[in-house]
């Protein structure tokens, strides 16, 4: 009851002065290491000793802070200044205290939290757009897992919508890196079910002996949903099914930077960031049309 | 069948049922015959759109769960929408997978497990209650908060495209339908209308607007008045042999008040036949003309081939909000019955020939306040209605009460207002049996507590009335007599209405309460 209140409070605190800097229109100094990803890295090292704790892993809230990178909250749009003010003088009336760490290490973690807020679309890296859709559907092979704008293949995720929903440096990790993780993923604080999104190849083999090779989309005790590399959705009864074997890794490759010149890759990557939708700004009430005459 | 043989989205080619190929050569041959043969009833199986056929009649014809065996129920598995609040949406299944709808939000789930397959969500999430989705040819049409018409590849969720309405036009949470190859959505916004994308391309194709401009004939019937309102907000039922849509407009504006707009205020309150390849008006039967209670003429049209007097009549057959059950004949829209269903109906001594009221003065909004029955919450509503071929009754959950309107002020057209339920005759819904060609009351059940038009309607070949209540008990009553035959508690309330569909040989019920979606089949007919 006690924590909800310090929540609430410290969520209005910080809202209050967000709105009045903005209205000052002041926006405060800029951050010293605005542009420069060794900052981020820093600053998440100094987010998770300093700052995990309240706030939760990836700023997604924890047991005492609330979240502070996604959600409906008004104040995720604070800038950078406002962000190092908070950390440097702390929210009145909340477990939220002045931070004694030097003004670098604040602005670290400010780059960090920068970098948790918005997707790839906010900034989108540049290249020969026109060129990248080609490598997409071309050289790269993308198009024959992933679908985009209706085309394309089942077996991995639709990635319509990829630049709103991931990084820019997400982006070139998964085309890169075998071992990748997404900032503002959520960490653990899952809210609902969610499909497994892992797509890792599965083979089947059902009673009858057919066997069915696809990659995952779900799966419990007692069932399992997958797409069959005959581009069919299917769903067994794990009961009847002989053997289930789930390959560890996804069939994503990870060496893109190598597959693709230098060149092709810039711009596989100024078009993959901007494939997706960009968050409109938030609204004072809940999204949706007015209710109306909907009786 | 056996339970844990594959099931599998790809389409099927049964009659109906248009498959892959199908499609192929529809798409060739944009043919009349093709075409009808992909508008029959889908599998029975499959629960591909709102009302589960385009007849609005939400009929299953499985018979898996009779009767005689529907004390056997039980929950098979719930699905929490996170997020969502107070849903008012029919889930859709085909082949097996039941999509949920939100505005934004489409969640496919394993409609034998309930297990999450994939979730499309499109920025930004909203809990706005929406009426479902549909889908066809394996794609789901879902419409956004933003009047953006999406389709969704239905294996993958994947994005197929994604048009804005036309015109600026704001498309409502009504579930859209299909007719001949197009998806049709509608809206109120600024004024009543419906609008029709290409199925497969998504390019718009024609509108249809429930108020003229200034200057067309119809704007005659607004006395002068700048014509608004119309308010389309629930899905149409469609004829695929006429290749009619039909669908209910609202309430001309200002909503309360009418001596600025002297007339009928067409097409206000009407029930309206459009036809789906040019969105052109064949006929309209307005229902309440000149309209100042809100009666919306928005509940599910219901589209049957019977008996009428004796002649064998293709009809339309509604449970108005204004408390009249209307017949007409759904090809030239021809009035043929039209008979009150709830006990009270004080604003109008009955019908002339045309249908039209015969309107007892005296019961417009008031400053004081001005009592009428039935209320403008209405005598009904829009959660669904049924009728079965088998018993040949509709089904509807009524409201019995009178309401008082005011107004602020007896002068100002626009002035704002407010209905109140009468201690004097307090709301109390009922589910109804009525003689779908007499109108006449064959049975009632009474959902103690329920005060309110209440949740939607189900009826099966299995001789049985699937009725959510509106404080949370699901209850499944005899078709043939209304008696009980089981209940189940989802511990929230139900704004919903019904489905049925069948996963390898196993029927199910579902409803969406709350935030949940229930699942229900039989005991012992599956692990």
């Amino acid at each position: 009851m006690n924590r909800a209140l310090v929540m609430a409070a410290s969520i209005l605190t910080w809202a209050a002065g967000t709105t009045l800097a903005q209205r000052g229109g002041d926006p405060g100094p800029a951050n010293p290491f605005q542009g420069k990803p060794g900052a981020v890295h820093e600053g998440e090292s100094l987010y998770a000793e300093h700052c995990t704790g309240c706030h939760g892993p990836n700023g997604s809230a924890g047991e005492i802070g609330p979240a502070i990178v996604s959600g409906e909250r008004a104040d995720f749009s604070a800038g950078d200044a406002q962000v190092f003010n908070t950390i440097k003088n702390g929210v009145q009336g909340t477990p939220m205290g002045p931070q004694r760490l030097a003004d670098d290490e604040m602005w670290k973690i400010v780059s960090y939290i920068h970098a948790l807020r918005g997707t790839a679309i906010d900034s989108p890296l540049p290249g020969d757009v026109a060129h990248g859709e080609q490598i997409f559907w071309g050289k790269g092979h993308c198009g024959t897992c992933h679908m985009l704008g209706g085309r394309g293949g089942l077996t991995a995720p639709d990635l319509n919508n990829i630049a709103g929903t991931r990084k820019a440096s997400t982006i070139i990790d998964a085309l890169t890196k075998e071992q990748h993780h997404e900032y503002g993923s959520g960490g653990a604080h899952l809210k609902s079910l969610p499909p497994m999104d892992s797509y890792l190849p599965v083979h089947l083999t059902t009673a009858d002996g057919k066997v069915i090779d696809g990659v995952l989309l779900n799966q419990d005790g007692y069932s399992l949903q997958m797409i069959g590399n005959d581009q069919r959705l299917h769903s067994f009864d794990r009961a009847k099914l002989r053997r289930v074997d789930i390959e560890p890794k996804s069939l994503m490759p990870t060496d893109y930077d190598k597959r693709l010149t230098s060149g092709e890759f810039k711009d596989l990557l100024a078009f993959l960031t901007r494939q997706g939708t960009k968050l409109p700004p938030p609204t004072p009430a809940r999204g949706g049309p007015p209710r109306g005459d909907d009786h | 069948m056996i339970y844990g043989t594959d099931l599998s989205i790809e389409f099927r080619d049964t009659p109906g049922h248009i498959g892959a190929p199908l499609r192929i050569i529809a798409g060739l041959l944009l043919s009349g015959a093709v075409i009808v043969a992909m508008a029959q009833r889908p599998d029975p199986n499959d629960w591909p759109v709102y009302s589960g056929t385009d007849n609005g009649q939400r009929y299953s014809p499985l018979k898996q769960i009779t009767a005689a065996n529907a004390n056997r129920l039980q929950a098979k598995w719930v699905y929490h929408m996170d997020g969502a609040s107070g849903m008012e949406q029919t889930p859709v299944v085909m082949d097996g997978v039941m999509y949920i709808s939100q505005f934004n939000r489409v969640d496919a789930i394993d409609a034998r497990t309930g297990n999450i397959i994939w979730k499309y969500q499109r920025p930004s999430a909203s809990a706005m209650p929406q009426r479902g989705t549909a889908v066809y040819n394996d794609t789901v049409y879902m419409v956004t908060s933003d009047s953006h018409l999406v389709a969704l590849d239905a294996r993958n969720g994947g994005v197929r495209w994604d048009v804005k309405s036309e015109g600026g036009y704001v498309i409502s949470g009504a579930a859209p339908i299909i007719a001949r190859g197009k998806v049709i959505v509608s809206g109120n916004r600024p004024d009543g209308f419906i609008q029709a994308f290409d199925a497969e391309t998504g390019r718009y194709a024609w509108s249809w607007v429930a108020v003229p401009k200034s200057g067309e004939r119809e704007a005659e019937t607004w006395g002068g008045a700048r014509p608004q309102g119309g308010p389309m907000w629930m899905s149409g039922s469609y004829d695929p042999e006429s290749n009619l849509l039909y669908y209910g407009t609202g309430q001309p504006n200002p909503q309360w008040t009418g001596f600025e707009r002297p007339g009928d205020n067409l097409y206000t309150e009407c029930i309206v036949a459009i036809n789906a390849d040019t969105g052109k008006l064949v006929w309209y039967f307005q229902n309440t003309p000149h309209d100042t209670h809100d009666w919306d003429s928005t509940e599910t049209l219901v589209l049957v081939d019977g008996i009428f007097k004796g002649q064998a009549r293709k009809l339309l057959l509604q449970a108005n909000r204004n408390g009249l059950y209307y017949i007409l004949d759904r090809i030239n829209g021809e009035f043929l019955l039209g008979t009150p269903f709830v006990s009270k109906v004080d604003w109008a001594d009955g019908l002339d020939s045309r249908g039209r009221p015969i309107v007892i003065p005296g019961h417009d909004p008031s400053v004081r306040g001005t009592m009428t029955c039935p209320s403008t919450a209405g005598a009904t509503n829009w959660p669904a209605p049924t009728y079965s071929p088998d018993t040949k009754y509709f089904y509807v959950t009524v409201a019995e009460g009178c309401g008082i309107n005011f107004i602020t002020s007896s002068t100002a057209p626009d002035a704002g207002t407010g209905y109140i339920e009468t201690s004097s005759a307090p709301w109390q819904a009922y589910v109804r049996a009525l003689d779908a060609t007499t109108g006449k009351k064959v049975w009632e059940y009474k959902p103690i507590r329920s005060n309110h038009y209440g949740p939607g309607l189900l009826s099966t070949a299995g001789g049985i009335v699937f009725t959510p209540e509106q404080f949370g008990q699901v209850t499944v009553l005899d078709a043939k007599s209304g008696k009980p035959l089981w209940h189940f508690n989802t511990g929230d309330l139900i704004t919903a209405s019904p489905i049925a569909y069948g996963v390898d040989g196993e029927q199910f019920f579902a409803i969406a309460s709350g935030t949940n979606v229930f699942a229900f089949g039989l005991q012992g007919v599956k692990p």
